[in-house]
């Protein structure tokens, strides 16, 4: 092919192709100043809005919702309560398959197909709001209603851009026959002892390893730091991954690699369950979809031989445990806002938020939520709720994935030997402030 | 000129049998034996996997969450399979696939050797640009196309149609150069004869040249059908819709939450996956191999 | 063709897949012959035979294929999704930090060793494959081809179960079978080093199916005639296979050089999903990298600056493969 000529061609055609795209997608200027077309109910379910007309009665139309994976599967259940409630509405539901939802995301923002409201993992939010394709929350909405952290995952610059959905946090799953054998009669508490009890459990439990910790998970390593006062970024919105505090936490995480006590070298795709279930790795920290899992896996000879605790923090329980989830985000191209913003209220319901647990069984973003008895009678799942206020997160800065993969690679390093905790927090914060925030 | 071949091998003529001399037999045969054993070493290597997902299609979950894992299924179960045609529209997946794996391959089989065809044995002007404009295809990573190609896709309003699924597989590079390749090897002589007879260039082409291209046809085929089959990464962006999700794109979507795969379901429905293909594959390639009946040239 | 000690009848002219040297007869074919009925016919009618291909290509795949590597001139990223006309242009910076990159240099090493270890290996033992089965064995050769295509076949989700399992340290086949003649097996895909022969061998069992289904086809094409006439002057199997099998197949094994290098090139499933490019990176491909890049952290422009790369090495190495490889015209 001939260069020049050709590609001056060619390069016209993407200007005219990008152009008819950009054309044809709906109201790229509007929603830019944060003005929600219409101001839904507040949550909690009283239909007062400002607007003077019953809203119920505004909400109509077609809403297209997008969902994950499993989710996206069962979200009909959620989809159906929703228009006997708005029977004007209806809602078509696509689910989406969560390992390629960020490249179907970034097309339909790129082609100007967005749905009116997609579910978004919260960890994904800051690559998201900034692509500009999200609306803001509006003021009617209160954060209180959500705990802090879950609500913090969507805030940028002051402004919110999703609404939680459910979350998840993680706790500490340990085998209570193999820490009896141990001597070890109560959950730890504390980093000096979580680190004798798996050192215990090795020696005298009879188990091969004394825990589970990931060897290149920053969601595992990050909240000893948390718990240690530290953070990923300072109240100046500089990168602190190299701070005292960092440090000490990195050490001490590593250590449990450089006694033998967690394996270093660890295959892709091992699952913990069978090994917890064996008695191999007595000891490791997940979210409540492992409650489920482990009895299924271990059946009768596991029951009342494990329990969960809360997090150790540096001092006491309970830490600062990472908090995960899903939010719902609106976007500015909907020509559907009221019944978006509408479905993102109805959602937060606590009946619809128990619903859901009953559903999926994953955990309300809801605080009221957790007074259910579905919820708060269940010893397991308060424990849960207790750690939910005790829990941190990733800044939503929209370079995270590139850090969170820096850190990955850094935390690897070190917890394999090849560097030192000090010069791997150093690497971290490198990496990090290289990258930057990117906004 | 020799005849072109004609049907299946028939073992070693027992003319040159003999007249290699007793000896000689039963070292082949003993070869023949070894041979078999390789082979069937290496089939069991093969086939372990979809054994495996064969078998693990009727477990239940708990069972894939063993430290040792197992091949036999202690409790047998078809509650993956009912799941997953519950959970699943399962006709409809698998129509989509259907509809867009044969559209493409027909086009495949018609479009990709026209072009093959003309780069063998028409001379033309541009031929040779031609000829890297397909390469140039086959070499640029599909990842790297996918948004702009969606941006296209969609101001051209062709998103979530059957349409945008299929229309731009229609004519494949890789089906351009099988055939290329296959024409070129074609003797000139018998097209030339057809083209004295006043015959035109695509009556050649549609009557002469295609029918002794079977098993390269079926070849192409039998790849073509597949890879449309499993695509995944274009028909989930092509897709605004369930309704117009393909199979693999359904299975991946349904069977994965955001902490823990269904494993069972994954399994049953990569079975389910792959049975059509497989059974394309096993009506084909007999005629792969089979030969061609041939016009029997004159040497 | 070398010469051999036998006689052996050489295949005329145009016989098979093969091209072999024309007798001065079909000297450049069509062009020399009577009947020629001029360029502009001819023009015409090979155009008209392309249009399809050239329909589809200009409409569905020129655009975008140009708007990559627009995209690789600038810094395409997050902001620009909703607004691609306002993306800065930044000439050849993607392309500067490219070659500074050591992650990129690193999945180049890894692509190019799984290249040259992994094409000989998937073609010869494809070729075994499809020689064996075509006039090796006469039984079972339906369940035998099948068999042999299944892991083309089978999904990847599959395949990844059984190979993890089959890899593993403690349990997994592989080690077992080592443990068996008394070698302690490594942790394979936990070992920078072990890592990449562990998926070379994956990428192998997995695409020989396709290269065995080429190469059958392309043995048919050889006439049975010419293995008669040999086994006549009293060439033995493996005489026939060298002078005869070999040299009729060399356009398909060139084909199958070219195409399967290209692929592999490519080379982006198997590593994402045993390994996610791990460990310490060992097992990245550019085309990961690439995707990475592009879909992970929103490096959009830079994406498709390693795309252009890699096609500029598929490009040459195709190129290089051709001149080496091509029968003598």
């Amino acid at each position: 092919m001939r260069p020049t000529s050709r590609a001056a061609v060619l390069a016209a055609t993407f200007v005219l192709i990008f152009s008819v795209a950009a054309c044809g997608s709906n109201d790229p200027g509007a929603g830019a100043s944060g003005a929600a077309t219409g101001s839904p109910p507040a949550p909690g379910g009283s239909p007062a809005g400002s607007d003077g007309a019953s809203p119920a009665g505004d909400i109509s139309g077609e809403l297209r919702v997008w969902g994950m994976g499993n989710e996206g599967a069962l979200l009909g259940a959620l989809a159906d309560a929703f228009e006997t409630e708005y029977p004007d509405v209806t809602v078509n539901v696509t689910p989406v398959d969560w390992g390629q939802a960020v490249a179907k995301l970034q097309t339909a923002i790129g082609g100007g197909e967005t749905p009116d409201v997609s579910q978004m993992g919260t960890d994904m939010m800051g690559q998201f709001i900034e692509t500009g394709a999200l609306e803001p929350v509006p003021s009617s909405v209160d954060p209180s209603v959500y705990f802090e952290s879950a609500w913090n995952t969507g805030v940028v610059d002051g402004t919110a851009y999703a609404v939680p959905w459910y979350v998840e946090t993680r706790l500490l799953y340990y085998r209570t026959d193999i820490a009896e054998a141990a001597g070890i009669t109560a959950a730890p508490t504390n980093w000096d002892e979580l680190k004798a009890a798996a050192t215990a459990m090795q020696e005298q439990g009879g188990a091969e390893w004394g825990i589970s910790l990931g060897t290149k998970n920053w969601q595992e390593y990050m909240p000893f730091v948390w718990s240690n006062g530290g953070a990923v970024m300072n109240d100046a919105g500089e990168f602190a991954l190299n701070s005292p505090e960092a440090i000490e936490a990195l050490t001490y995480y590593d250590s449990f690699f450089e006694e033998g006590l967690s394996p270093t070298a660890v295959p892709e795709g091992f699952d913990i369950t069978p090994a917890f279930v064996t008695g191999t790795h007595p000891m490791f920290v997940s979210g409540p979809w492992h409650l489920g899992l482990v009895a299924e896996a271990g059946g009768a000879d596991i029951e009342g031989n494990w329990a969960i605790a809360l997090h150790p923090g540096k001092d006491g329980a309970p830490g600062t445990s990472f908090l995960g989830g899903s939010n719902f985000v609106v976007f500015t191209d909907s020509p559907n806002k009221d019944a978006a913003w509408a479905w993102a209220e109805f959602v937060s319901r606590p009946e619809s938020q128990i619903l859901w647990y009953e559903e999926a069984t994953v955990l309300p973003a809801v605080q009221a939520a957790w007074d259910d008895p579905a919820l708060g009678d269940d010893e397991n799942l308060a424990l849960f709720g207790e750690q939910l206020s005790s829990t941190s997160t990733q800044p939503a800065i929209p370079t995270w994935s590139e850090i969170a993969s820096s850190l990955n690679d850094q935390l690897e390093r070190v917890t394999a030997g090849d560097a030192s905790p000090e010069d791997g927090a150093q690497a971290m914060q490198d990496a990090a402030s290289g990258i930057g925030t990117g906004r | 000129m020799t005849a072109l071949s004609q049907g299946r091998t028939p073992p070693q003529p027992p003319a040159a049998l003999a007249a290699a001399g007793p000896s000689r037999s039963r070292v082949d045969r003993r070869a023949r034996l070894f041979l078999y054993l390789l082979l069937t070493i290496g089939l069991v290597l093969m086939v372990a996997p979809f054994a495996w997902m064969l078998l693990g299609s009727f477990k239940p979950q708990a069972e894939f969450l063993r430290s040792v894992p197992t091949w036999l299924p202690t409790n047998p179960t078809l509650d993956n399979y009912e799941r997953l045609v519950a959970r699943l529209d399962f006709p409809r997946f698998f129509f989509n696939s259907t509809v867009v794996a044969t559209a493409v391959t027909a086009g495949n089989l018609v479009f990709s050797p026209m072009l093959g065809y003309a780069l063998a044995k028409i001379h033309f002007t541009g031929k040779g640009v031609l000829l890297l404009l397909v390469l140039a295809t086959l070499m640029v990573p599909a990842s790297a196309t996918l948004i702009p190609n969606f941006v296209l896709m969609s101001s051209l309003d062709l998103v979530n149609t059957y349409p945008g699924l299929i229309l731009p597989f229609l004519a494949g590079p890789f089906g351009v150069f099988l055939t290329r390749q296959f024409f070129q090897g074609l003797p000139d002589e018998l097209l030339e004869a057809a083209r004295i007879d006043g015959a035109g260039e695509f009556r050649i082409f549609w009557t002469i040249a295609m029918p002794l291209a079977g098993p390269i046809l079926a070849t192409l085929g039998i790849l073509t059908f597949l890879g449309s089959w499993n695509a995944f990464i274009y028909p989930l962006v092509m897709a605004q819709e369930p309704e117009m999700y393909t199979l693999p794109v359904a299975l991946a979507t349904f069977a994965t939450g955001q902490f823990q795969a269904d494993h069972g379901m994954l399994m049953a429905g990569s079975v389910l996956l792959v049975l059509p293909v497989l059974a394309v594959f096993i009506l084909v390639q007999r005629w792969i191999t089979e030969g061609i009946a041939t016009t029997g040239l004159k040497g | 063709m070398a010469g051999s000690g036998r006689a052996v009848k050489r295949p005329a002219a145009g016989a098979g897949v093969a091209a072999i040297e024309p007798t001065p007869a079909f000297a450049g074919g069509v062009r020399a012959t009577a009947s020629d009925r001029g360029g502009a016919q001819r023009n015409l009618v090979g155009w008209l035979f392309a249009l399809p291909f050239v329909l589809i290509f200009t409409i569905f795949l020129a655009g975008p294929i140009v708007a990559a590597l627009v995209l690789s001139f600038t810094d395409f990223g997050l902001r620009d999704l909703r607004n691609p006309l306002g993306t800065d242009f930044i000439g050849l910076d993607n392309y500067v930090e490219l070659f500074g990159d050591a992650t990129f240099w690193q999945s180049l090493f890894n692509t190019a060793y799984f290249v040259v270890v992994g094409v000989p290996l998937t073609l010869t033992v494809g070729l075994a494959a499809a020689v064996a089965l075509d006039r090796g064995i006469d039984r079972f050769r339906t369940a035998f081809r099948v068999g042999y295509y299944l892991p083309v076949v089978t999904s990847i989700v599959a395949i990844a179960v059984v190979w993890r399992y089959v890899l593993n340290p403690d349990v997994g086949l592989v080690n077992m079978a080592l443990g068996a003649v008394g070698i302690d097996g490594p942790n394979w895909l936990a070992n920078p080093t072990l890592a990449m022969p562990a998926i070379i061998a994956m990428g192998v069992w997995r695409n020989l199916g396709f290269a065995m289904v080429v190469f059958l086809a392309g043995l048919q094409t050889i006439p049975r005639s010419l293995y008669e006439a040999a086994a006549i002057d009293g060439a033995g199997r493996w005489q026939s296979f060298r002078h005869i099998t070999l040299p009729m197949l060399r356009p398909t094994i060139l084909f199958m050089v070219v195409i399967t290098t290209i692929g592999y090139l490519q080379l982006f499933e198997e590593p994402f999903v045993m390994t996610d490019g791990g460990p310490l990176d060992r097992t990245l491909s550019v085309s990961m990298y690439m995707y990475r890049q592009g879909f992970e952290f929103f490096h959009q422009g830079y994406a498709a600056a390693i795309a252009y790369v890699l096609f500029l090495l598929v490009a040459i190495v195709a190129f290089v493969q051709f001149r080496l490889l091509k029968p003598q015209a």
